[in-house]
């Protein structure tokens, strides 16, 4: 098992550092000078040589390239990720500043999708080929292809232009009002979370349907033991070990998602400095983010290959 | 500068005050030009738009409440001198002017200057309101008023209003609350620069903090490279040189900081002596404002209530159907929606919609300096290659007056005479093959990445395509814009001017080969020397005329291709009250100015 996760994080470090590498030349590839726009926005374009380096210092442009990408990765290590362009503020307390909100929509997009997914793969399967099977199906399918976008708009329609019962957008921190947040959030969680359940659902339902097939569930029959008991006892936790690899993928979906979610329903999180920092062109910014996006990924990636061995002993025996 | 979406309130800011009757008014009173017109202003005896009874609105003002808008963003830049200026949603609420436009954007209202007075064509003298105070609690006063001007001069300070402030050589206090304005020469635009982004007041004691703490983190930036020069120099004496200049610096930067102290961003905590002030801010949500409760127009004219409102909550929604969708829901109380939303909300009947015209311009921009542009028939192909009705009904739901020029139709600079460019792709594809293009034409060019610009630039873009033009812009940000524009590398640009108010503003500004927004680096001899002309020319019928000149002589050599200027949609929720059109349209600014709304039920 030992040598198992050792190269589970070895392949996670070298992904890591490709993703790094791809991260940093897509914020360099990036149309426009960034201290060009500094001085467009302070100095109306106008600056002597001496400002112009000291601006190329201070965001640490001034380097070669691969010198530049070195004291990224090491500021980075340190939690120095550099300072805003746009802003001036430093990109970490900008980051932590937004964190608690981005966590707050993937939790509750996880528990949507943990709720809805699993609820309705299991009825599927359980309800095989039956009308409520077919529904199920459907829901899953139009779950998984209905763009984000556009999902948000029809409910921000049917939930607060039509009945009023949702606020169509904003954030109420939980500190101010644990029902105002708890309404804010609703939306935008379920929406984020429909994504995932759709897949999560198909996966439940596939997997469950072949662990229901087996041997040891005849006889767990035999033994007379209720549907319930079989399914609760005997069925769900093999049928569980295909399913936290696609949770685990859902994850990428899901962060994907933040991105337009956070941005559609005004909601301060990273997604939204994320989008905002493309739009001014803030490369620090925009490193930081999609470089603590793919730290995510590959440590949720991680924790389910840990996970996948926990649950099926085969993965400890191979390995 | 984005456009439409996020300047919904500075939108109502635009235009107002007094009518030509009144004008004629002070003519008769004066018998003078222009310019000997402008000697002697007070508005209470002669403002038409001062009224409150029926006319204005049968109910009674309700004070209370919140009034909930909304802004597609907040960038953190409320000092209206500072580029770029993306925030005025909030910053109108704040920020008020020593002038005001009348609805015909002449610059005719005193505000917070009280009264004005030309000596002789070079010499003004201004008297300004007494009893006004900043935010910061400091008065507003002569001093504040020339610290400002000399702020604003000062090129030190970067303040992208400078150039227009070139004309002034001095403001002298003459006591507390009069001030000697001296120019270099006759100065045509004076009333109208005040009357404009200069003209809005902030506390010179929060300027003066806010200029010493952004000299100091220049002296930061610029300490950097010497530090590293002094380091690595060899030779003793140069060496020694970089340090004397080191420690020169670091004098500044102590002298800087600690007349820092204590003092905010003004980009984040503004500081005005609007009728609310700034209560809090949370990044990328919302802001509130809250009631001035010192705000001194309301006290001039007994109406101590004045403003009614108990505070402003701006919130911050990126997305357009996302902020219909909030007002649709009661969420916020008004908005300025795009005009391809219009059909959404004109039957709805908890909204009342109103349409207005703005003071924008839609354009295109020619690369002047270099490529196929710079010939005149490929210019005038272009021009009439867009078939500016199509783009109006398509983009804009037939909201929208198609633009002969660059001044709005309802603008007294306007040349009524000029008509818009035809659509002719016949003649289009003629002068192509004259220019030498007849096998068809690739030009280059960038255009601002939202939605609205997109979808604008797609329509444009098939319109080419049938007189054989290809035109491939590139959708950038602002920041993506500012190296080609610096290299000209582009052929074609789609652009929208914004607020256009004194005249002098958007010709120099478009016009003139020595402002850094030329971007087409036009250099049309005979309308530069028109642009110098109406600077300084006081009389208003030869100013008028010579802008009627300027428009023509730009028009003949398809300096641009001026679109149309856009219209306006306003909706809001019923329950808010106050805003009576009609006078809205007549008097402009003057009346958006001295006439704040209220909520019908008082929201508590």
């Amino acid at each position: 098992m030992k040598s198992y996760l050792l190269k589970r994080l070895l392949y996670s470090l070298l992904t890591l550092w490709l993703v790094s590498l791809f991260i940093f030349a897509i914020a360099r590839i990036l149309p426009g000078d960034p201290v060009q726009g500094v001085l467009m926005a302070s100095h109306m374009g106008i600056a002597d040589n001496n400002l112009i380096e000291g601006l190329r210092a201070k965001f640490g442009i001034d380097q070669p390239l691969p010198i530049q990408y070195l004291v990224w990765v090491k500021n980075f290590i340190i939690g120095d990720f550099g300072v805003s362009i746009a802003s001036g503020e430093k990109v970490f307390e900008m980051f932590m500043k937004r964190l608690p909100v981005t966590l707050e929509l993937f939790m509750g997009s996880a528990i949507w999708s943990m709720l809805i997914g699993f609820s309705c793969g299991i009825i599927s399967a359980v309800r095989r080929n039956s009308f409520l099977d077919h529904l199920l199906t459907v829901g899953a399918v139009l779950g998984l292809s209905i763009p984000v976008f556009w999902e948000g708009i029809v409910l921000i329609y049917l939930l607060s232009v039509m009945t009023h019962i949702l606020p169509p957008s904003g954030y109420v921190p939980f500190t101010e009002s644990i029902t105002g947040n708890l309404l804010a959030m609703a939306m935008p969680t379920f929406i984020m979370g429909t994504q995932g359940a759709g897949l999560i659902a198909r996966y439940v339902r596939s997997s469950l349907l072949s662990v229901l097939g087996q041997d040891f569930i005849r006889t767990a029959y035999a033994k007379g033991l209720s549907e319930r008991q079989v399914l609760i006892r005997h069925a769900l936790k093999p049928a569980m070990i295909p399913v936290t690899t696609v949770a685990g993928l859902t994850f990428g979906y899901v962060t994907a998602g933040s991105f337009i979610v956070e941005y559609m329903f005004a909601i301060p999180g990273l997604g939204r400095m994320g989008v905002n920092a493309i739009f001014a062109n803030d490369f620090p910014v925009i490193q930081a983010t999609l470089f603590i996006v793919a730290i995510n990924i590959l440590a949720v990636n991680f924790l389910v290959d840990v996970l996948y061995g926990y649950l099926d002993p085969r993965v400890k025996v191979r390995s | 500068m984005n456009k439409r979406n996020g300047l919904s309130r500075a939108l109502k800011s635009t235009g107002i005050a007094i009518c030509y009757a009144i004008i004629g008014l002070i003519f008769l009173s004066y018998g003078l030009s222009y310019g000997e017109a402008w000697a002697e202003a007070k508005p209470e005896a002669k403002q038409g738009f001062m009224e409150w009874g029926e006319k204005y609105c049968p109910e009674k003002p309700v004070s209370g409440g919140y009034l909930r808008v909304a802004s597609p963003y907040y960038i953190g830049s409320m000092n209206p001198n500072h580029f770029p200026v993306m925030d005025w949603v909030t910053m109108s609420y704040m920020y008020e002017k020593l002038i005001i436009l009348d609805g015909n954007y002449k610059p005719t209202i005193p505000w917070l200057a009280e009264s004005w007075q030309f000596i002789d064509e070079t010499t003004v003298l201004m008297k300004l309101r007494k009893g006004v105070l900043f935010h910061d609690g400091s008065s507003f006063s002569a001093k504040s008023l020339k610290y400002q001007m000399e702020w604003i001069m000062d090129e030190e300070n970067y303040a992208w209003t400078r150039s227009w402030l070139e004309p002034l050589q001095a403001v002298e206090l003459v006591d507390e609350y009069t001030v000697r304005w001296r120019f270099k020469r006759p100065w045509g635009s004076f009333l109208g620069t005040l009357a404009s982004v200069p003209g809005f007041m902030i506390s010179s004691q929060a300027l003066e903090k806010d200029a010493a703490q952004k000299k100091s983190e220049r002296i930061t930036h610029e300490l950097i490279p010497l530090r590293r020069k002094a380091k690595a120099e060899q030779d003793l004496v140069k060496a020694a040189q970089l340090h004397k200049e080191i420690e020169g610096l670091e004098e500044q930067q102590k002298k800087y900081q600690a007349l820092a102290q204590d003092g905010k961003p003004l980009d984040t905590s503004p500081v005005g002596t609007g009728p609310y002030m700034l209560e809090a801010a949370s990044t990328d949500n919302y802001l509130t404002l809250k009631r001035n409760p010192d705000w001194w127009f309301g006290k001039s004219i007994g109406k101590p209530e004045m403003p009614y409102f108990d505070g402003i909550r701006v919130s911050i929604i990126p997305d357009p159907s996302v902020r219909l969708a909030n007002l649709k829901a009661g969420e916020i109380d008004s908005i300025v929606l795009n005009p391809i939303q219009y059909r959404q909300v004109k039957d709805d009947s908890k909204l009342t919609v109103s349409t207005f015209p703005v003071n924008f311009l839609v354009y295109m921009i020619f690369n002047h300096a270099k490529g196929p542009c710079s010939d005149i028939r490929v210019r005038k192909a272009i021009s009439h290659a867009i078939d500016r009705e199509a783009l109006v009904m398509g983009t804009q739901q037939g909201l929208g007056r198609i633009a002969s020029c660059m001044y709005p139709d309802d603008h007294w600079a306007h040349n009524p005479e000029l008509k818009p460019v035809s659509y002719d792709p016949e003649l289009s594809k003629k002068l192509l093959a004259e220019a030498g293009f007849a096998n068809g034409l690739t030009l280059k060019g960038f255009v601002i990445n939202t939605p609205e610009a997109q979808a604008f630039t797609k329509a444009q873009m098939a319109m080419l395509e049938k007189v054989g033009i290809t035109w491939k812009p590139m959708f950038l940000s602002i920041t993506g814009m500012i190296e080609p524009f610096k290299k000209l590398d582009f052929d074609l640009l789609g652009s929208m001017y914004p607020f256009i108010q004194e005249p002098d503003h958007i010709a120099t500004l478009l016009y003139d080969p020595k402002s850094p927004f030329n971007n087409g680096r036009s250099s049309n001899s005979k309308a530069i020397e028109l642009i110098k002309s109406g600077r300084e020319i006081t009389r208003e019928e030869s100013r008028r005329k010579t802008y009627f000149e300027l428009e023509k002589t730009l028009c003949d050599n398809y300096e641009d291709v001026w679109l149309f200027w856009p219209t306006a949609v306003l909706a809001s929720s019923k329950n808010l009250t106050g805003l009576n059109l009609e006078m809205y349209k007549s008097y402009g600014e003057g009346y958006h100015f001295s006439h704040p709304q209220w909520f019908k039920d008082g929201r508590p």
